[in-house]
């Protein structure tokens, strides 16, 4: 499954949402996580938030491609992108292995075979080195044989940008 | 000298992070001011009490490699408050992780360190920390162990007729020593982060854990998650199925 989430307010193409089988406008309206790691020791694989994210880990956990696009905030994802990610831990459960011959939580669904980030947005030499380090770590984290990060001012219309 | 320390937790309570940043507290001298960050509306109150401060420190959990979503607006409101004020102030960070290394929240460090960069205000280093949770569940057992010392002691005052027994607190006393023994890492980086508040210095990044191989730790994590989950039930709910979006 091709999966893309994105946190810019326009309206995508068709040929360019039939290219993913799930689209994700990170809007920001929805809750933070509120760290009760519930999602894995309660509900499994589902937030007790009752709001647009309750099951997003399903969607991101059963990615092959995982593709987003986000804004630049000190080096890591805008407010909306982070809030997804971080309301979706229930991608991995609350048992623990070695990866990278550090801990890390094992995958409920198994690693993705890519993550690949857009970033947008005014980007400092710095910022770009910690993007690289943050990616390289999610991947990690993600199970994600594969990683890569791209500075690019998208244009508004993604029409024929090649996601 | 007035120093600001925000829990970035979103945790209501017992949180690992404002349990560690307290700990560096102690070691703090001069106008000590404590603030929790869980909501926007916590904001406006947290900005008034940076106007006037020489120093802040953002006591966080590592999400996803990165600061938590809900404290990145605050960041934003930080960074245009210092450029229109021209403020100086000095940055220092606490990080902690539920894995054992510390060195996983190098990211979050220069996450945070890019901040400062753009808001025109020191970055003055911080303290990542690895395992850090075990710290707050020791403490909360330490309380739980005074209670089993006191019972004891009654007990053996009814049953014996001694009147206060030493045994019950040299367990406990061997007790705390085997918690300051886990965390004698975190304490030494944590007064060393308070000098160099104190004097106002650059601190550096620096990592550290709680002290157990890293073996034992993830089979004492596995362990916890397992009664936990047993308790709030979703080890009978599909705890490992790979569950469809409905």
């Amino acid at each position: 499954m091709r999966v893309l989430i994105h946190d810019r307010d326009i309206t995508i193409s068709d040929p360019e949402k039939e290219k993913y089988d799930r689209v994700i406008y990170a809007d920001g309206r929805y809750a933070p996580c509120q760290g009760c790691f519930k999602c894995w020791t309660k509900t499994p694989a589902t937030c007790v938030l009752k709001d647009s994210l309750q099951e997003m880990c399903r969607i991101i956990g059963l990615a092959d491609e995982l593709v987003i696009v986000t804004e630049n905030w000190y080096g890591g994802y805008s407010p909306a992108v982070k809030n997804i990610l971080d309301r979706s831990i229930g991608i991995s459960t609350p048992m623990s292995t070695y990866r990278g011959r550090q801990m890390h939580h094992t995958l409920r669904y198994g690693g993705c075979s890519t993550v690949r980030i857009y970033v947008t947005g005014d980007v400092s030499d710095k910022e770009k080195e910690t993007w690289k380090l943050l990616v390289e770590r999610n991947a990690l984290n993600w199970g994600a044989s594969g990683h890569e990060v791209i500075f690019s001012d998208l244009p508004d219309d993604m029409e024929g940008t090649d996601l | 000298m007035k120093t600001v320390f925000i829990d970035c937790s979103p945790k209501k309570r017992l949180s690992a992070s404002g349990f560690i940043m307290g700990l560096t507290g102690l070691f703090v001298f001069g106008k000590k001011k404590k603030e929790k960050l869980r909501t926007p509306a916590d904001h406006e109150r947290i900005m008034s009490e940076l106007a006037d401060a020489d120093n802040v420190v953002f006591s966080m959990p590592l999400y996803v490699d990165g600061v938590p979503s809900h404290l990145l607006p605050f960041l934003k409101k930080t960074e245009m408050f210092c450029l229109d004020k021209n403020k100086d102030l000095n940055v220092y960070v606490i990080a902690n992780n539920g894995f054992i290394e510390g060195k996983q929240n190098e990211p979050l460090m220069r996450i945070m360190e890019n901040f400062c960069d753009r808001s025109g205000i020191k970055w003055c280093g911080g303290l990542g920390i690895g395992g850090g949770v075990m710290m707050n569940v020791m403490r909360i057992l330490l309380i739980v162990f005074l209670g089993i010392a006191l019972l004891r002691t009654l007990l053996s005052g009814v049953s014996e007729g001694i009147l206060f027994p030493a045994w019950p607190w040299i367990i406990y006393g061997k007790q705390i020593l085997e918690v300051l023994a886990l965390g004698c890492g975190i304490i030494v980086f944590d007064i060393w982060l308070a000098i160099c508040i104190n004097s106002k210095k650059e601190y550096g990044k620096h990592y550290t854990r709680i002290m157990l191989p890293s073996f034992i730790f993830i089979l004492c994590a596995d362990i916890f998650f397992t009664i936990i989950s047993v308790f709030q039930g979703g080890i009978f709910r599909g705890w490992f199925s790979r569950k469809k979006p409905t």
